[in-house]
């Protein structure tokens, strides 16, 4: 498959633009060491800015590896992470949730966090999993109690947005824990763990203290801040590309400074606000089209791509939410795209739904189909083929040819979407929405359960109890 | 210039978000020797109003919106200069509002910072990552009548319950009413902490804020 968006020249007009905002706007940052380390790799102070020369930026840009492999645990298959495979990852963070029995919206429990997590477990084209964000929980030790529950809940690779160094300890000893040791969660990381630093251009104390910690750990980062158009960057989907780019850079610059070599991601999240009352867009076209460009500039520099893609403004698992989240995905998968995230996801990212996630699951499957491409040889141009069914005054269907590319898989199957007779479906007369829900319900129940051992088990116990008990006191 | 034509033209470069005519204009009724509490009220504040009124029909955008409070700003600001001591401007009431501690997202706020605004309501803003103790400070400093506070991590969305905690812990909740808002915040998660209101967008904080300042 090859798409591109921009031409080569626009493409480095972008690429020069956000030299430029490095180079003469930089970033600003209240993490000490942050602008430590940065100032000691040769970028220069101006007016409590922090600015990049060029020397600094292509430096550092070339020990960026191209490629690295997420892993799962209990045989769940390798990710290869910089081949373009546009791997799904479900939706971090939602406060809420759609109910499966009522389909209303409620606040996301302890309870969701384990059925979704065994939900998404259980989907063949959900690749990588995230957390909600459960509201009954001590909020001081969320991100900590997900990871454990996450863990007990899938196999598959993990990706946690730090929002600060606080719980990352309780983090990372719980990962190496699952992993089996932290040289094999070193050798073989089953999380990646993204920072958000603030847009425009802004590394907070704590996403950049999470970031040099994250590095330090030598576990994969994201570089993922979440910039909107005509509110926290320019109106234009060049002007937020720039931005995005440049904001993007000095994030993966910094790893790089920490440790040359230290994997990471360009996990864009390029959004945009409605005019009329502020709500902040996760929609169409122009998340999408944007989310493209950052494809194409990752591509450019040989960085692995992050973006969101399966989210919209939709608030429920419905037509909008089918068109937004296949639009925004295969838009950037067919640029490039190593994973595309924010699965499941309704409401602009704010509020994760089981049924929609049985939905992403179909469109990743038909994005990932698509972006095999169409394999074309002597055998499949079937030229020989065509001759023989004229010649016997036969068809298709009883040609040997067709059984063999049928068996050998050239039409894709959908997992939710009806195709039978008019007759056969009114039948029952279901809607892909209730269909879903369906589907969600018996992989939840059928899920088989812990995904660790009773002995890793009780280990995180432990660290839950003292990670409760320093960060509560209680 | 008749006073009629001074408010006419006053509202107009406010719809028109025209700066420089807003501000030649206000020189204008000053020299002229109108009254510039008059000229806020009828004039300039009729406008803002109106542009507030439209924005919430969806008939203009949040840049124009915007615009236009700048625009108010420069005009307001000559005109204050005139006003004799002890004669200012009616507002309905004051709000001090703020992104809480930890939290720097403050877009939102500023949305309905500006809305608040074209509604006469006297907007202390605070900026972002405010304490909750700074917070309190202000809002007993300017006699506010209401605390509004906004939060977009589910992690600080916490310091509304702390503000909420420390308004009753020193006996002051009474004094004031309380409003949050920020994506993770929710009517139940107001109704769990004691918030006097919740606002789902900048349109609805206006409405809410206009029902407290009623009741007080």
């Amino acid at each position: 498959m090859r798409f591109e968006l921009l031409a080569e020249y626009e493409l480095s007009q972008i690429h020069e633009a956000s030299l430029k905002v490095l180079e003469t706007i930089g970033i600003h940052t209240t993490s000490e060491r942050f602008k430590k380390l940065l100032l000691d790799n040769g970028c220069k102070e101006e007016k409590g800015r922090i600015l990049f020369p060029r020397h600094v930026i292509s430096n550092a840009l070339k020990t960026v590896p191209r490629e690295f492999k997420l892993y799962g645990r209990n045989n769940s298959p390798v990710l290869e992470i910089g081949k373009e495979k546009a791997y799904c990852q479900t939706c971090v963070g939602t406060p809420s949730m759609m109910d499966l029995e009522t389909g209303e919206k409620r606040d996301a429990t302890v309870k969701d966090l384990e059925e979704y997590t065994r939900l998404a477990d259980s989907l063949e084209f959900i690749n990588i999993i995230s957390p909600i964000f459960p509201r009954d929980v001590p909020q001081e030790i969320i991100l900590t109690f997900e990871t454990a529950t996450l863990l007990r809940n899938t196999s598959k690779p993990l990706s946690i947005c730090i929002e600060s160094s606080r719980e990352l300890p309780y983090i990372l000893e719980l990962l190496a824990l699952a992993a089996g040791g932290k040289e094999a969660l070193r050798e073989k990381p089953i999380a990646m763990l993204p920072v958000s630093p603030l847009s425009p251009l802004e590394y907070g104390y704590d996403p950049a203290e999470a970031l040099i910690d994250v590095v330090e750990a030598g576990l994969p980062l994201g570089v993922e801040p979440c910039p909107m158009m005509g509110s926290t960057a320019p109106m234009t989907v060049a002007g937020i590309a720039v931005q995005h780019n440049a904001e993007i850079l000095a994030g993966v610059i910094a790893s790089q400074l920490i440790k040359p070599g230290a994997l990471v991601t360009m996990s864009s999240r390029a959004t945009f606000m409605e005019m009329r009352s502020g709500v902040g867009l996760w929609a169409m076209p122009e998340m999408g089209l944007a989310g493209a460009v950052m494809n194409q500039l990752a591509k450019f520099y040989g960085i692995p791509s992050a973006p969101g893609g399966f989210c919209g403004a939709s608030k429920i698992a419905d037509s909008q939410s089918g068109y937004e989240h296949l639009y925004n995905a295969l838009m950037e998968a067919l640029i490039g795209s190593d994973i595309i995230g924010s699965a499941g996801s309704l409401d602009n990212a704010l509020t994760s739904c089981y049924a929609m996630l049985v939905i992403d699951n179909e469109l990743s499957s038909v994005v990932q189909r698509t972006i095999k491409g169409v394999e074309v040889t002597e055998e499949k141009l079937a030229v020989n083929v065509i001759a023989e069914v004229i010649e016997t005054q036969s068809n298709f269907l009883e040609h040997k040819h067709t059984r063999k590319h049928l068996r050998a898989g050239e039409l894709w199957v959908p997992s939710l979407g009806d195709r039978q007779t008019y007759e056969k479906w009114a039948d029952k007369g279901e809607r892909i929405e209730d269909k879903a829900r369906r589907i969600a319900k018996e992989l939840i129940s059928n899920h088989p359960g812990l995904t660790t051992s009773a002995e890793v088990d009780a280990q995180f116990e432990r660290v839950l109890e003292r990670a409760r008990k320093t960060e509560i006191g209680s | 210039m008749s006073i009629e034509d001074i408010f006419l033209e006053a509202r107009e470069t406010i719809l028109q978000c025209d700066q420089e005519r807003a501000v030649r204009l206000a020189e204008r009724a000053l020299a002229e020797g109108y009254d510039p509490v008059e000229v806020i009220s009828s004039g300039f504040s009729y406008g803002i109003r109106q542009m507030g009124e439209l924005f919430g029909r969806g008939e203009v955008f949040l840049p124009q919106l915007i615009m236009s409070s700048e625009v108010m700003k420069a005009a307001v600001q000559i005109l204050d200069a005139a006003i004799i001591q002890g004669e200012t401007t009616q507002y309905k009431g004051t709000i001090v509002i703020a992104t809480v501690e930890g939290d720097v997202h403050d877009i939102g706020k500023g949305i309905v910072v500006s809305l608040l605004k074209t509604q006469g309501i006297q907007v202390y803003d605070m900026g972002r990552d405010v304490s909750t103790v700074k917070i309190i400070e202000k809002a007993l400093e300017v006699k506010a009548d209401i605390i509004g506070t906004s939060a977009l991590l589910t992690t600080t969305l916490m310091s509304q319950k702390k503000l909420e905690d420390e308004l009753r812990k020193n006996g002051l909740r009474d004094q004031f009413k309380t409003m949050v808002g920020g994506a993770p915040a929710t009517q139940r998660w107001a109704d769990r902490i004691g918030a006097d209101a919740y606002a789902e967008d900048a349109a609805e904080a206006v409405t809410k804020a206009l029902l407290l300042l009623n009741r007080t």
